[in-house]
């Protein structure tokens, strides 16, 4: 017993760069991915861990204190800083939930597709790390690693069904027919959505409001560039601060850096997931695709291309900076993730009818509970990254992302169980009503199909 | 040698996985050193487009390209590849 024990923590000690290797050189080995081509991808995430600790270390040394020189001189409360989705996912992988959230996932899938409690097939392996997140925190919050993957598993189930309940408005709206969009993130704002744009049905006035922002994108779009909102914001952030020209210039291009390159970083942790990716989404989709009508799902970034998704999200990135500077209570200074917030939008554009006016009244509303969110959820994912030996930049004592961070179905599991167990059951009775509910609606369509 | 251009919502996630995809088609049908694949975020093409041959990608492309623009969400959905694999083809071909 005793040895096994060291065993495991020989093996903890290693950090997230050595472990990831190993667990996919295996996962890929099994999955008959050939040794050679496993091998590679392995020390390819790898060296994704490595260098996206490298950009998050730089953007630390010179975000942080400069953040915290413009919090000491205008009394700003903004100490947490957002590291980004690339981080928030090495970090989910890298816990524990993370190890095994793959198979774990997958296992899930099929047997909601056998019992047809959904129609996805969720080929999209990579964003797996929105549930293993939602479980990693959990497992901080309760000490808990059962809990964690239970978590995990439960916001998977959600996730599946809002996929098929959303698919039909992006067959009209996105012109996607046979996809699903299963993601983590893109999800979890389609409960607030509806809500919110049933509440602008009955206000007379608001109602009638409409906008075609398709225009704003071609005039506008460069501004929406990586490089020039990490300059730009680098460049503010340096003359509030009270640095001299040298250093303020310094800044703008050091931040301008970091966008760009966190998501090369991250491009090199995807790459290294392709061949266990197609090999998994191989294996479901032969045993899947004869049954009735199904549906493929895929990562939400296919739908970002949508002109009224980019245009909000152009009108959305300055405002979100503005909101978290004035919002009471929020201590997150809005960075890395600015990035990320055509994704909330992706689900949004369907059932709002492509309605710019109430996409951008919704995207406000929750972003501003998002900021909150993300205040909230900072110190277990400060935590999370500490557990995962990952850099926390100086000056900031905090680290959270707008990603997940401010997500609120991640936000409303993790926060459940505050209550522990109880909070597991109530998460797991609302997953499995909304289960039985699809179920009953895809039994239904398959006999009305036979029918006719 | 033919410039293609590559783009997803971030010129990262799916478009990696289109690139590892795509180069392992187009290398054993032997294309291989035909070709060269750059990634690029949606935003971008646009502005980018009259420096490439032509543009795969997963996600809709705005109006305004300057070039041909084949819809690669197959690469991603793995059902109906190869009608996709042969405009590419026809295109590499040009």
């Amino acid at each position: 017993m005793e040895s096994i024990l060291k065993v495991f923590q020989f093996i903890q000690g290693l950090g997230p760069s050595v472990v990831m290797p190993i667990i996919l050189f295996i996962m890929g080995f099994l999955l008959k991915a050939g040794g050679g081509r496993a091998l590679r991808a392995g020390l390819t995430v790898g060296v994704g861990f490595i260098g996206l600790n490298l950009v998050i270390g730089m953007m630390g040394e010179n975000l942080g204190p400069a953040v915290q020189q413009m919090s000491e001189r205008f009394g700003l409360s903004l100490s947490i800083i957002d590291v980004g989705w690339p981080a928030a996912a090495a970090i989910a992988f890298a816990s524990r939930v993370g190890a095994i959230i793959i198979p774990v996932c997958l296992i899930v899938n099929i047997v909601m597709l056998l019992i047809n409690a959904t129609q996805t097939i969720d080929i999209d392996i990579w964003d797996y790390w929105h549930f293993a997140f939602t479980g990693a925190l959990v497992a901080i919050l309760t000490g808990n690693e059962g809990l964690g993957i239970a978590a995990a598993v439960l916001n998977e189930v959600i996730v599946l069904v809002l996929g098929d309940y959303t698919a039909p408005g992006l067959e009209k709206y996105n012109d996607l027919p046979g996809i699903s969009l299963p993601h983590g993130f893109t999800t979890a704002f389609v409960p607030g959505a509806i809500v919110l744009n049933k509440i602008i049905d009955v206000i007379p006035g608001l109602n009638k409001i409409e906008f075609d922002m398709t225009k704003m994108q071609k005039r506008f779009g460069v501004f929406g560039e990586p490089i020039l909102v990490g300059s730009v914001m680098g460049i503010i952030i340096g003359i509030v601060a009270g640095k001299d020209v040298a250093g303020v210039l310094g800044l703008g291009i050091t931040l301008g850096a970091v966008l760009v390159l966190i998501p090369k970083m991250a491009a090199l942790l995807m790459e290294g997931l392709v061949p266990i990716s197609d090999a998994a989404s191989e294996f479901i989709s032969k045993r899947f695709k004869s049954r009735g009508k199904i549906y493929i799902g895929l990562d939400s970034a296919i739908g970002i291309g949508h002109p009224t998704t980019l245009a909000v999200s152009l009108v959305l990135v300055p405002l979100t900076i503005f909101i978290a500077v004035i919002l009471p209570g929020n201590g997150v200074l809005p960075f890395a993730d600015l990035a990320v917030i055509p994704w909330m939008f992706v689900l949004i554009i369907p059932i709002v009818k492509n309605n710019g006016f109430r996409a951008l009244v919704i995207g406000f509303f929750t972003l501003l509970v998002g900021l909150w969110i993300a205040t909230d959820l900072a110190p277990m994912i400060t935590e999370a990254a500490r557990r995962a030996n990952f850099a926390i930049p100086s000056g900031a004592d905090q680290i959270s992302s707008i990603c997940d961070g401010a997500n609120p179905l991640t936000w409303a599991i993790v926060r459940l169980h505050n209550f522990g167990y109880i909070g597991t059951g109530i998460v797991a009775l609302i997953a499995a009503a909304l289960a039985v509910i699809n179920r009953t609606r895809i039994v239904k369509e398959a006999k009305a199909s036979h029918g006719a | 040698m033919k410039k293609i251009m590559l783009a997803c919502g971030t010129g990262i996630a799916t478009s990696t996985a289109v690139n590892v995809k795509l180069t392992k088609i187009l290398n054993d049908r032997g294309y291989e050193g035909k070709y060269k694949i750059t990634q690029f975020k949606i935003g971008e093409v646009v502005a980018n487009s009259s420096n490439y041959d032509f543009c795969v990608a997963t996600t809709q492309v705005p109006p305004g390209a300057k070039c041909p623009v084949i819809m690669g969400i197959p690469f991603l959905t793995g059902i109906a590849m190869e009608p996709v694999i042969e405009k590419i083809i026809v295109e590499l071909d040009k």
